[in-house]
């Protein structure tokens, strides 16, 4: 049974002549215990995608089925309760709150499942030790490196065991020492047998996935699967080529491996070329989002 | 259950986290809260000197006043003393009326004598009042110094003296046997009374101010009779002070050709006309401050839509986590909730200070209630609750994702 299934997903903001298209009818299938890599240049949709599939944000058109259940036009609160208890979401800025101590921004998903506040704490604490930040229960955000921020971030994401886990370029804002721990855990995850989704602009961190999707203009122009530790295909195409130091050579790095990929312009993309001309829409894009 | 007591807690944290803005916002509440147990506690504590000093005169003793009094009117006609002594309706004739009607034990008459007495200082707060020989019988007061003028002294040029009266006449407490000029004539002190209870806002003289000389010797100081300020008039018994009071009125009207210028006051009327005029008072100062209380919860309003801006992230991230609109409701509803009774704390605490202020340096002695206190403090919850359900609604209904890119 697969975890995720898109079908014809579209995602437009605004409307009139500032209509964009973030997503253009993407269809993607996600099996359980998948660990799977998105990649693309800014803008390309990546993170829609990601809100998306994480229940932060709904379709314009198509539908979404997640544990073969159609989730595209949940209610509020409906919506709220399945990234409870089904979706641990990783964000690029950690999104944890800085006046409350690791540990209760750990618990704060159990708060609003209603448990109690000592076997919450309890709870947080055991996750906390998972990710090996037991002896940074009672820091504040603020006193721990990115590495560790972001793993506590990802106890809080793991603490209602949602077995999926959604992760919005990870180590974006994290130093090769942090991407490590980070993709470690992520990985360590993956082992025991949850689903994790990941963007990245890094073609080294391919080599955790098992499997890779490439993004452009809001849909996917490529997708591969490979075995564990070796970096993909396509991405390796360009390792060689580029030395990777910096966030910004990698963003370069995938702008030159999109153009090493094969055009190929697809049905659907000709008939949103059709529908943004006929609408009058500017063909600008979405602006990256952090 | 539990979530509301961690949204209490994020509350007490967001409240700490930012002192000042949380002050400003409670201000309007601890302002109202503070004014109205204030007020309300002055009143219950003039309310209660008031009966203290109805007390004092005993139960059966029936005042007779000139000008009509009536006990419903009183609250509306504020009258003064002036006008009291001024319409000068009784006589000395109505003295003799009074001591010979039906169940009077003993009648004491009550006259000023206009005049500044000078012993030490000369002395312009209080009045002289002649009197006779029996208006120990009447008041319920002991002496604290010497004794009040006998039936053989009427002739003699002796005074009493109310405390006050004594220490500003003299500079100090115990001045028996000094002397004082009142219009051209000593006077010798012969006594001193303890402390009367005397109710701020009364209408009645304060007798710690006043000076009581023999009725005798006033009638020499001064060529026509002084004007009666009032006629006590002890009856035997409680149950008897209604039949006194129509027989004193029917016997006065004959000899006033029908006119009701004069009024027979039981000791509940006079207490009455006290109390009409201090609600009024009252009810002013618990609208001015139910205003307040209004205003404060704006400022609540205010300062919550200004937080759930600042806060949208926040609120992105705890939806993001899976909290439900509801549940972000809550938490700003108690947030404000919060606000409101820690401000109504603060009010409590406040007028508490006013009051023991108050009972300091003034003659003021304020009832603390905490039957007001738990009003006021249920009146502010609801205003916080009241106005902090808007912005609360509108940090509720933000998009996540929305909610998440606002920084």
């Amino acid at each position: 049974m697969p975890v995720i299934e898109l079908q014809d997903v579209s995602r437009l903001y605004g409307f009139g002549d500032a209509t964009t298209l973030a997503l253009d009818e993407v269809n993607l299938t996600i099996e359980k215990g998948e660990f799977v890599a998105v990649m693309g240049p800014s803008g390309c949709g990546k993170s829609t995608l990601m809100n998306i599939i994480g229940l932060l944000d709904h379709p314009s058109h198509g539908s979404y089925k997640l544990y073969d259940r159609y989730v595209d036009r949940l209610r509020p609160s409906q919506a709220a309760k399945a990234r409870r208890d089904t979706i641990g979401f990783i964000f690029q800025s950690f999104n944890l709150l800085p006046k409350l101590t690791v540990l209760e921004n750990v618990a704060l998903p159990l708060v609003y499942k209603g448990i109690k506040p000592v076997k919450r704490l309890k709870l947080a604490s055991n996750m906390l030790e998972r990710v090996g930040m037991q002896n940074r229960e009672y820091f504040f955000p603020s006193q721990l490196s990115g590495g560790q921020v972001q793993c506590a971030a990802i106890a809080r994401a793991l603490v209602n065991d949602p077995n999926l886990l959604i992760a919005d370029e990870p180590t974006g804002n994290l130093d090769s020492a942090g991407s490590r721990l980070v993709m470690e855990l992520m990985s360590e995850l993956h082992k025991m047998g949850n689903t994790i989704i990941f963007v990245t602009h890094n073609p080294e961190l391919t080599r955790y996935a098992t499997r890779v999707v490439y993004m452009r203009d809001g849909t996917i122009v490529h997708d591969e699967k490979k075995s564990l530790g070796e970096v993909a295909q396509t991405a390796r195409r360009m390792m060689y080529t580029l030395p990777v130091a910096s966030e910004e050579d990698d963003l370069a790095g995938v702008s030159t491996l999109m153009k090493a990929l094969p055009a190929k312009p697809t049905k659907s993309r000709q008939k949103a070329a059709k529908k943004t001309t006929t609408k009058g829409t500017k063909t600008t894009r979405r602006k990256a989002r952090r | 259950m539990n979530a509301h007591r961690g949204h209490f807690k994020s509350a007490l944290t967001t409240i700490r986290a930012n002192r000042g803005r949380s002050f400003l916002t409670m201000f309007g509440v601890i302002v109202g809260v503070a004014s109205v147990v204030t007020v309300v506690g002055i009143g219950e504590g003039v309310k209660h000197q008031l009966s203290k000093q109805i007390d004092q005169l005993g139960k059966n003793v029936l005042t007779i006043r000139p000008a009509s009094l009536n006990g419903q009117q009183a609250g509306q006609s504020l009258t003064t003393l002036g006008s009291y002594v001024a319409s000068g309706s009784l006589s000395e004739d109505d003295v003799h009326q009074v001591a010979t009607a039906k169940n009077v034990q003993v009648s004491v008459p009550l006259s000023i004598v206009a005049g500044t007495p000078q012993g030490d200082n000369s002395y312009k707060n209080g009045p002289v009042l002649a009197t006779t020989s029996n208006l120990p019988k009447v008041l319920s007061q002991s002496m604290a110094y010497g004794g009040f003028f006998a039936n053989d002294d009427v002739n003699q040029d002796v005074a009493v003296l109310g405390q006050t009266a004594a220490e500003q006449l003299f500079n100090q407490d115990v001045p028996l046997g000094r002397s004082f000029t009142f219009r051209g004539q000593q006077f010798v002190v012969s006594g001193v009374f303890n402390q009367f209870a005397a109710a701020p806002f009364s209408n009645d003289i304060d007798f710690n101010k006043a000076i009581f000389i023999p009725d005798s010797a006033a009638s020499q100081l001064v060529s026509t009779s002084p004007p009666l300020y009032e006629i006590l008039a002890k009856v035997d018994n409680q149950n008897s002070l209604n039949t006194t009071a129509t027989d004193i009125t029917k016997r006065l009207l004959k000899t006033h050709g029908n006119q009701q210028d004069f009024s027979v006051l039981k000791p509940s009327q006079s207490l009455a006309a006290s109390t009409a005029i201090f609600n009024t008072f009252t009810e002013l100062i618990v609208g001015v401050a139910a205003i307040s209380l209004f205003v404060g919860g704006i400022g609540i309003m205010n300062v919550m839509l200004v937080s759930v801006t600042e806060r949208m992230h926040e609120i992105g991230v705890r939806k993001a986590v899976g909290a439900t609109n509801r549940q972000i409701l809550h938490q700003f509803i108690i947030e404000a909730a919060t606000l409101s009774v820690l401000g109504a704390f603060i009010g409590i605490i406040v007028s508490l200070i006013i009051d023991v202020v108050l009972w300091i340096t003034t003659s003021l002695s304020p009832v603390i209630s905490w039957q007001i206190m738990i009003l006021a403090t249920v009146v502010a919850v609801f205003s916080g609750i009241i106005f902090g359900s808007f912005p609360a609604m509108r940090a509720a209904r933000k998009d996540p994702i929305e909610a998440l890119r606002s920084e």
